[in-house]
C-alpha cells in the first residue's frame, strides 16, 4: 500500500516538488538575532523549532525549544522534520551537525559579528532561502539607514557634549559583576551609541569593586531583565556600596538594558536599543526617533 | 553482608536488563519510529533485504544516531563500572570512586586546555577540535594518575593510603588550574567547558567510539583475570603477599586499567559521575563480595544502568536534550544516601 502511494505520488509530484525542494518550508533557528531577522522578513510560519537563545518575538518561544544552541541533539531536530538549521557559527557540537547534514537537513551558518557587512550578508542568505530576496534587501537598507541617522545624531550631539565614559555591567546578581571588555558586542553598543567605554580587558570579566570606583564611568549600565523600575535600581545600590559611590549612581545614571541585544550579533531590536542608550548618554540632546519593526 | 541472590540468577536478571535496555535504546528517541520500522530498518542494516525505501530515514536514525549512541553508553556505562569495582578493592573501601586517583580531574584538566587554550591560540579547526579534545582528556587522565601512582610509590612499594592523599591533593591542584583557564575563558567557551563537565553521549560517531570500544574490551578482559588477587586483597595487603599473589603488580595493573578506563570513557563522553560508585555498591550488596561475580555482574549493571539514564536525557525534553550526567547524578546520589542508611540501621 505505502509503496503504491509513493509510486503515485512520484507521478504527480515532480512538477510541485520542484520549488518546494529549492526552497526550505520547515525552518529550525538556533540563535536569537537571526530567528528575529527570520521573523522580520517574514518567515515566522515556517519555523517548527527554535534555541533557548530565540526570545524574542515572544510568539517565538511557544514554538518547540531544540535546547542550547552549543547542545543540539540530532535526533531531535530530526523529530522535527526540519529542512533547514540556521544558526550561528556557535552551534554545535560539530559531530551533531555532521550527522544533521549526512541525514538531509540543511545547515546555514551565518556570522554573529557585530559587523554591518556581516549583516548584509546574513539578509540576502536568509531572504535568497525565504524566497523573498527583494525584501531582504529593503530591510537592510532602511536598517543601514537608521544606523546613519543614529551616527549622524551622535556627532551631532558630541559637538555639543564630550563622550561619557560608560561601562556595561552583566549579571548582577551574584555580587560580582562582569564587565564588558573592548572585543565584545557590548562595546560595539557602547560605541555606535556615542560612549567611550572606560573597560580596557578583553571579553566579559568580572570586575573588583576598587576598580569599578577606579574607573569612575559617568554612565553604568546594566544588561538585566529583572531591574525593571526605580526600586530595583535603589536595592541594587544599597546591596553594592561601591556601585553607588560611581559618578554615574550618585547623578542617576544608570541605564538597564536587555542582556539579549547583547548575544548572537545585529538584531532588528538594535536601533531602538541605540536610541535609548545614546538619549541616556547625552541627556541635552532631542532624542532621535526609532519606528520599531511593525512584527516585532 | 548476606547475598540476596545467587550468581545464576543474577547474571540472567542483569542479562535481561542489559537486553531491554540496548533495545530501549535503539527503539526509543524523539523521532517516534515504528516498532516493525525499527525492526527492519535494523535487518537492512546487517544486510537482510527487507521492506522498501521509505525505511531509509528509519535506517539512518537507527544506523547513524542511535547506535553509536547506544554502544558508546554501553561502553560508558561498563567501563566506570568496572574501574568503580577495581578503585573498591584496591583501596578495601566500598566508597572509592575511580576519579579518586585523579583519572577524572585529570581529564578535565586536559578538556579545559583543549577548550580554552585551543581558543586562546586563535582557535583550532572545528573539524578537528572534538578529537583534540578527547585526547587531550585522555592524556590528561593518564598523566595525572601516573603522578599519583608515582607520588604513592617510596621504597619499591606503592601505599594505598598516600596514593589516596595525593589523588585528593592533585585534584585539588587540577582544580585550581581549571579555574584558572575558566578565568581566560571568554563566554563561548565557558559554556563548552561547562556543557563538557555535565557529560553527554550526543553526538556519538562510530570513528570516535572504537577508541572506547578497544579499550572497554581490554579493561573487561583483563580485571577479571585479577579477580582472585582483589578477593586476597580484602583481607589486607600482606595477607594478599602471604597467600602468593603479586601484590605490588596488582596494585600496578589496577591503577593503569582504571586510568586507561575512565580516561578514555571520559575521553569520549565528558564527566557522567556516581555510576562508578553507585553500581559496583549495589551488586556487592546483591551477591557479596567475591570479585569473580561482582566485576562481570558490575559491567553488565552499568552499561545498563548508563542506558536507561541516556533514555531519560534524550526523551525527558526533546526535541532538547538534558546532559546525562546531571541524570545519573539526580538519581545517583539520592540512590547512595538511601543505601548509606540502610548500611546503618
Amino acid at each position: 500500500m505505502r509503496l503504491s502511494l509513493s509510486i503515485l505520488l512520484s507521478l504527480i509530484m515532480p512538477a510541485a516538488a520542484f520549488g518546494a525542494e529549492t526552497l526550505p518550508q520547515r525552518w529550525l533557528s538556533a540563535g536569537g538575532s537571526l530567528t528575529e531577522w527570520v521573523v522580520v522578513l517574514g518567515g515566522e510560519s515556517k519555523l517548527v523549532g527554535v534555541d533557548t537563545t530565540s526570545q524574542h518575538p515572544a510568539t517565538v518561544t511557544k514554538l518547540p525549544s531544540v535546547g542550547y544552541q552549543r547542545q543540539l541533539s540530532a535526533e531531535g531536530i530530526l523529530s522535527l522534520n526540519a529542512d533547514v538549521l540556521v544558526g550561528t557559527e556557535e552551534m554545535g557540537p560539530p559531530p551533531v551537525l555532521e550527522q544533521l547534514s549526512a541525514a538531509g537537513v540543511r545547515i546555514e551558518t551565518l556570522s554573529a559579528k557585530s559587523d554591518v557587512t556581516v549583516l548584509e550578508h546574513n539578509l540576502q542568505r536568509l531572504g535568497s532561502l525565504l524566497g523573498d530576496e527583494a525584501k531582504a534587501q529593503e530591510v537592510f537598507a532602511h536598517y543601514q539607514q537608521q544606523l546613519n541617522r543614529q551616527a549622524q545624531w551622535v556627532s551631532a550631539a558630541q559637538s555639543k557634549q564630550a563622550a561619557p565614559r560608560v561601562l556595561l555591567l552583566l549579571g548582577n546578581a551574584g555580587g560580582n559583576p562582569m564587565a564588558a571588555g573592548v572585543d565584545t558586542g557590548a562595546n560595539w553598543l557602547i560605541e555606535q551609541a556615542g560612549g567611550h567605554n572606560v573597560a580596557t580587558h578583553a571579553s566579559y570579566k568580572g570586575i573588583s569593586n576598587e576598580a569599578l570606583l577606579a574607573l569612575d564611568p559617568e554612565v553604568l549600565i546594566v544588561a538585566d531583565r529583572r531591574l525593571r523600575g526605580d526600586e530595583a535600581k535603589q536595592a541594587l545600590l544599597k546591596s553594592n556600596p561601591a556601585l553607588a559611590a560611581t559618578r554615574a549612581a550618585k547623578a542617576g545614571r544608570i541605564v538597564v538594558l536587555d542582556p539579549t541585544l547583547l548575544v548572537g550579533g545585529l538584531g532588528p531590536r538594535l536601533p531602538e536599543g541605540l536610541a535609548a542608550l545614546s538619549a541616556a548618554f547625552y541627556p541635552a540632546s532631542q532624542p532621535l526617533l526609532v519606528e520599531a519593526h511593525a512584527n516585532l | 553482608m548476606n547475598p540476596v541472590l545467587r550468581p545464576r540468577s543474577l547474571f540472567i536478571a542483569l542479562g535481561v536488563l542489559l537486553a531491554l535496555a540496548f533495545f530501549l535504546s535503539l527503539a526509543l528517541g524523539p523521532v517516534s519510529l515504528h516498532l516493525l520500522d525499527s525492526l527492519q530498518a535494523l535487518l537492512r542494516l546487517v544486510g537482510v533485504p527487507v521492506g522498501d525505501d521509505t525505511l531509509e530515514q528509519a535506517q539512518l536514525i537507527i544506523g547513524q544516531i542511535r547506535m553509536p549512541r547506544t554502544l558508546l553508553g554501553l561502553s560508558v556505562g561498563a567501563v566506570l563500572a568496572l574501574c568503580g569495582v577495581a578503585m573498591q578493592g584496591l583501596f578495601r573501601n566500598p566508597l572509592a570512586d575511580p576519579g579518586l586517583i585523579g583519572v577524572s580531574s585529570g581529564a578535565a584538566l586536559g578538556a579545559a586546555i583543549a577548550i580554552v587554550g585551543g581558543s586562546l591560540f586563535g582557535g583550532i579547526p572545528e573539524a578537528f577540535a572534538p578529537y583534540l579534545l578527547s585526547v587531550f582528556a585522555f592524556a590528561g587522565g593518564l598523566g595525572v594518575t601516573a603522578l599519583v601512582y608515582r607520588l604513592g610509590r617510596r621504597d619499591g612499594q606503592t601505599s594505598v593510603a598516600t596514593m589516596l592523599l595525593a589523588g585528593i591533593a592533585l585534584t585539588a591542584l587540577a582544580g585550581a588550574v581549571i579555574g584558572l583557564f575558566t578565568y581566560l575563558a571568554d563566554d563561548a567557551t565557558l559554556r563548552t567547558l561547562t556543557f563538557w563537565n555535565l557529560g553527554s553521549l550526543n553526538g556519538a560517531s562510530y570513528a570516535r567510539l572504537w577508541p572506547l570500544l578497544l579499550v572497554t574490551f581490554a579493561v573487561a578482559l583483563w580485571l577479571p583475570r585479577r579477580a582472585k588477587a582483589l578477593n586476597a586483597l580484602l583481607l589486607g595487603e600482606s595477607e594478599a603477599r602471604h597467600l602468593g599473589f603479586p601484590v605490588e603488580r596488582v596494585k600496578r595493573e589496577l591503577v593503569f586499567c582504571t586510568a586507561l578506563g575512565v580516561g578514555a570513557a571520559v575521553a569520549a563522553a565528558g564527566m557522567i559521575g556516581f555510576i562508578g560508585l553507585v553500581v559496583p555498591h549495589l551488586v556487592r550488596l546483591l551477591v557479596g563480595p567475591d570479585h569473580r561475580v561482582l566485576l562481570p555482574a558490575s559491567a553488565l549493571a552499568g552499561a545498563s544502568l548508563l542506558l536507561f539514564a541516556d533514555l531519560i536525557a534524550r526523551l525527558l525534553l526533546a526535541p532538547a536534550e538534558l546532559p546525562i550526567g546531571i541524570v545519573t547524578a539526580l538519581i545517583g546520589a539520592p540512590f547512595f544516601i538511601y543505601l548509606l542508611l540502610r548500611g546503618r540501621a
